[in-house]
């Protein structure tokens, strides 16, 4: 491997932040056309020797923990990013969801709007996602292992009338491929894939960018301000290294993909004279529109054992839900996931305490586990700000996030627990619990959103900000709306997309 | 952190040697080494009675001996060793809980102390306590045979095959 180097005033460098889904993707892709990119990175560098059958402490050692004020979010500061972390499920975006102001019509107190671009271009760039994924059901590549919690998941399905039950649709290896194996069912896919059968960009984009000499990562880099010229096209990133020295990369065009919490934070921090409200947010949208999608985990006491510890978190899902019925009672739609845990990740899900929760967990054997996850109205209220006074261990202001789940959400999520207990009692479940309300942010999506109109959002359909021609945003904030569909593979799928645009004006010397 | 939030915390530090789990190197074997508690001198133990009790009665299980609950308070306060806020939130839960009533709160029966619960279950300091001993609760290896959890699988291949699809009570499928 001979990874390049890059000088700190070479100023014809792609800076990519963050090495996720969409950093890592970008940057590798870039890097695969021959573009210099250094990547820089908040954390660490872990190696598969590193990665533990520990939820714990795979957290203290890959999660993002630094201080946040509102309801809590799931990212990563590793290289790899969430990628380290999610749990693999990779349905596509429908074609009404990228109409969703159209299709659903302007639902009271949300800031609903279309899409900038169509499923028909994304469609060939969901190919080459799955393709780069390795998603099960696609390209030749065999459906997922039918663990028990998913024969629950079908067998329940079945019973109460669902006709698009599948275990396709994961980035996990079903099978070895693309230099990883296969997977082995060996759970706590939250906590690293101990194999690398998961599609992480740590062991798969990273590496393959580095083959090139193209691609520098600086890892422990945490950016603190994008800079910007007189014209007001950005010129460079200020970053600390691990030993708190601060630097200033040089650069020709920059991408943020910083899980959408630290990229707004990122674009809000940079605020300067000529942008007093941040990068990008001439309009006033940074930050806000922020979606999270519907979600709930709902566990059951089957009557006889199921071990969904024994295999993959999501290893299937159920699609009739997913399509836009408004005789339910709510626009868009919702997935059904398989999701198993252990003890100790079903506590916060099963709720409760006393005896009937100690009841429930010592039927813990007996358990399956279902995770939702739907569409969430875009509202301008939901959104991502500074603290005025907080401070992080850098001197930042803490990000800010507030969040209201829409009432559509709400007639969403009891739908779909609902449905939930119906199949799982369909079965004879003993017991069935759901978690309500507000779920963990896993899914961030919105706060830099592509619009048509500049008034509208952040971005164009490209991912790059209306404002400044040479900055982009890489990860989920550029969805205009959340669809239903688990983010990843759409991030991934938008990497690409915007790698070949970034590559083409740089052809065109317009970058 | 101010004195105070830790003052009462010295039955923590007899935890570790209390609880006899040692040679099973429960504290380290999946939440990484626990770190001893600052020793203080006005630590009693009615505090250890009173928060161990409450620790049984979020997650009863008959079958778990105390020692456990004493170890999963311990662990939850190492894990927040740093800024002291799980020993912060246990100092709030003993004045609460013997606030409300004229015994101790270790005095009382079974039924009293569920009723001293529930009489602060809305207040903040109780959800973040639950959260956190459930949690904690339920990743402690002294727990997982009761509940049939098998636990870390790498270094047994996974369960491809070992069980993974080896359900046999669901109905005939089409």
């Amino acid at each position: 491997m001979m990874a390049a180097r890059f000088a700190l005033d070479d100023t014809t460098v792609m800076v990519v932040i963050g090495s996720g889904a969409g950093g890592g993707t970008l940057a590798n892709e870039l890097a695969q056309k021959g573009i210099d990119v250094v990547c820089l990175e908040a954390g660490s560098r872990l190696t598969l020797a590193d990665v533990e059958n520990n939820p714990p402490l795979m957290n203290a050692r890959m999660g993002w923990n630094d201080k946040r004020i509102g309801p809590p979010v799931w990212l990563c500061k590793t290289v790899g990013g969430t990628t380290m972390r999610w749990s693999g499920i990779t349905p596509r975006f429908q074609e009404h969801e990228l109409k969703a102001r159209s299709t659903y019509g302007q639902l009271e107190d949300s800031s609903l709007i279309d899409w900038p671009l169509t499923l028909e271009e994304l469609a060939p760039y969901y190919d080459k996602a799955e393709d780069k994924m390795g998603v099960t059901g696609t390209h030749g590549i065999p459906p997922s292992f039918e663990n028990n919690n998913y024969k629950v998941l079908k067998a329940g399905g079945e019973k109460i009338g669902y006709k698009e039950i599948t275990s396709t649709r994961t980035g996990i290896n079903s099978a070895a491929r693309d230099g990883r194996p296969g997977c082995l069912q060996i759970g706590f896919c939250n906590s690293g894939c101990k194999i690398g059968a998961k599609w992480s960009t740590l062991y798969t984009e990273v590496p393959k960018a580095e083959t090139t000499d193209h691609f520098e990562l600086r890892t422990g880099a945490m950016v603190v301000k994008i800079n910007h010229d007189a014209s007001g096209k950005v010129t460079g990133v200020v970053y600390k290294d691990a030993a708190g020295n601060t630097h200033e990369q040089k650069a020709r065009a920059v991408a943020v993909a910083g899980n959408v919490v630290e990229t707004t934070r990122l674009l809000l921090n940079s605020a300067s004279s000529k942008f007093p409200d941040g990068l990008g947010n001439s309009t006033g949208n940074l930050g806000r529109h922020y979606t999270r999608h519907v979600m709930s985990i709902i566990t059951a006491i089957m009557p006889g054992p199921v071990h969904f510890n024994r295999g993959t978190r999501q290893s299937g899902l159920i699609l009739d839900e997913q399509y836009h019925k408004p005789k339910r009672g709510f626009a868009g739609g919702y997935f059904i996931e398989t999701m198993g845990m252990d003890p100790g990740g079903a506590l916060p899900f099963v709720g409760g305490w006393g005896r009937s929760t100690a009841s429930f967990m010592e039927r813990y054997s007996h358990m399956a586990g279902i995770f939702i996850t739907g569409e969430d109205p875009s509202q301008a209220s939901n959104k991502i700000t500074l603290h005025p006074t907080e401070r992080d261990q850098h001197g930042l202001p803490v990000p800010v996030i507030e969040y209201a789940m829409h009432p559509n959400s709400d007639a969403m999520q009891k739908h779909s627990i609902m449905k939930s207990t119906e199949l799982y009692e369909s079965l004879g479940a003993e017991d069935v619990r759901a978690s309500e309300g507000i779920f963990v942010g896993c899914h961030n999506m919105g706060a830099a959103r592509m619009s048509a109109n500049p008034d509208d959002g952040v971005t164009n359909r490209w991912g790059q900000t209306h404002d400044i021609p040479n900055l982009f945003v890489s990860d989920g904030g550029v969805f205009t709306t959340s669809a239903a569909a688990n983010p990843t593979l759409t991030i991934v799928a938008l990497a690409i997309r915007q790698a070949d645009h970034i590559a083409e004006r740089m052809g065109r010397r317009e970058l | 952190m101010n004195g105070s939030v830790t003052s009462r915390r010295r039955f923590i530090v007899a935890a570790i040697t209390l609880s006899g789990l040692a040679g099973t190197s429960i504290g380290t074997s999946f939440l990484g080494p626990s770190r001893a508690w600052a020793q203080s001198e006005d630590g009693s133990d009615g505090d250890s009675a009173a928060m161990v009790r409450m620790a049984r009665l979020l997650y009863p299980h008959d079958a778990i001996a105390d020692d456990v609950y004493l170890d999963v308070l311990n662990l939850a306060m190492s894990m927040t060793a740093s800024d002291g806020s799980f020993a912060a939130l246990l100092d709030v839960a003993i004045d609460a809980l013997n606030a409300s009533q004229s015994a101790d709160f270790v005095d009382l029966d079974e039924a009293s102390q569920i009723a001293v619960l529930q009489s602060v279950e809305s207040q903040p300091f109780f959800a973040a306590i639950q959260m956190n001993v459930g949690v904690t609760f339920y990743y402690h290896p002294a727990v997982w045979a009761l509940l049939g959890y098998e636990g870390p699988s790498f270094d047994k291949g996974g369960y491809l095959h070992r069980g993974s699809g080896d359900i046999d009570w669901l109905p005939e499928g089409k």
